[in-house]
């Protein structure tokens, strides 16, 4: 599990304004404390694709967003992501579950595509990214911010065990 | 009927310092008629996501109004983003949907559904109170203030004539011309 004040804090410590993307069950402790959060605002897109161009006009617009979504989502997102914050340049951290992750340990009965495709894709994507397995990890939200501006791309954190 | 560029004109001329996103077939007309930082023609970028981009410039800058000039086929590639600019109204965000039916800049093919879509009741239907389809210069006329003034979100369905258009492509890489939109935004 990932503590999820642990993970508020280190966006508020970015100054983050705006959270936006879609729920799913391993951000969900995430997203309730979130919701109760007097200074960041959650905008739920209907679709991933939309929460990176809703991101990126927020970030042209002077605010800190950030995106919040799942693997499955990531894959829909491909256009929104490439149209918009790659090709604008928009520093953008965007924290994705890994759903499956579990499934290709050794001998899991099945295996999710969704976790088997993840890392190629953000390799073919040219998305630099690292992982939270544990909350000593937490500070990779921190170090992506840097890396975000560093470079004026989109940068990710992977969230593998659910949040609570 | 209206025209599309006599619309455009009239627009571009009660225009002062609102923000203007455009896409496919409206970005070129409307580069001939303007060239402010506050421009940003949404070519080059993510097919159908312009009035999303649109709404979060219009949540992030408050105080300013926000257009976006959107097709009727690029209005039905991302039909959820109705729903999104609902459930977080901004006031200032003023969406307009060009609609012939086509898609002007690949050759004028119909896009799915034309001349049966009624984009009224779908932002309707997707919570969007104030909406208005607009078919006559008249009536053009009459509610163009409200295009500035109005209560955000609002839609304006403009039923335009049949155009062919080029494919856009504007001076400057969408990189460049996403950044010089934030300059113009926010003092750095």
């Amino acid at each position: 599990m990932l503590n999820a004040n642990k993970i508020v804090a280190a966006l508020e410590d970015q100054g983050v304004t705006h959270i936006v993307g879609v729920p799913d069950n391993g951000s969900r402790a995430l997203f309730e404390r979130l919701w109760e959060h007097p200074q960041i605002e959650v905008i739920l897109t209907s679709r991933e694709g939309e929460a990176y161009s809703l991101a990126s006009g927020l970030y042209l617009g002077g605010a800190t967003p950030l995106v919040l979504i799942q693997n499955t989502g990531f894959f829909e997102a491909g256009d929104g992501f490439r149209g918009t914050a790659y090709n604008m340049g928009i520093p953008l951290v965007m924290l994705v579950g890994y759903r499956g992750y579990k499934t290709m340990e050794p001998g899991a009965p099945r295996v999710d595509t969704a976790a088997t495709f993840f890392e190629p894709t953000l390799k073919a994507w040219n998305i630099p990214y690292t992982a939270m397995h544990g909350d000593e990890d937490i500070g990779q939200i921190t170090t992506a911010f840097a890396k975000a501006k560093e470079t004026s791309l989109p940068t990710a954190v992977l969230i593998v065990p659910e949040t609570a | 009927m209206l025209d599309k560029y006599s619309c455009l004109k009239k627009l571009a001329a009660k225009r002062t310092d609102e923000v203007v996103v455009t896409t496919m077939s409206v970005a070129m007309p409307w580069a001939e008629l303007s060239d402010s930082p506050l421009d940003f023609a949404h070519v080059e970028s993510a097919m159908g996501h312009a009035a999303d981009f649109a709404l979060g410039l219009a949540i992030a800058q408050p105080k300013r109004r926000v257009f976006v000039i959107n097709g009727d086929g690029s209005t039905l590639m991302c039909l959820g983003t109705l729903v999104t600019i609902a459930q977080r109204p901004a006031p200032n965000l003023t969406m307009i949907i060009t609609e012939n039916g086509t898609y002007e800049v690949t050759g004028n093919q119909p896009v799915p559904g034309a001349d049966r879509i009624d984009y009224e009741q779908i932002c309707r239907g997707a919570g969007i109170e104030n909406v208005s389809t607009i078919s006559s210069e008249a009536e053009f006329d009459a509610k163009l203030d409200q295009h500035f003034s109005g209560d955000g979100p609002q839609v304006f369905i403009w039923k335009i004539e049949k155009a062919s258009e080029p494919v856009p492509k504007p001076k400057l890489p969408i990189r460049e011309r996403a950044h010089r939109l934030r300059k113009a935004l926010v003092a750095e």
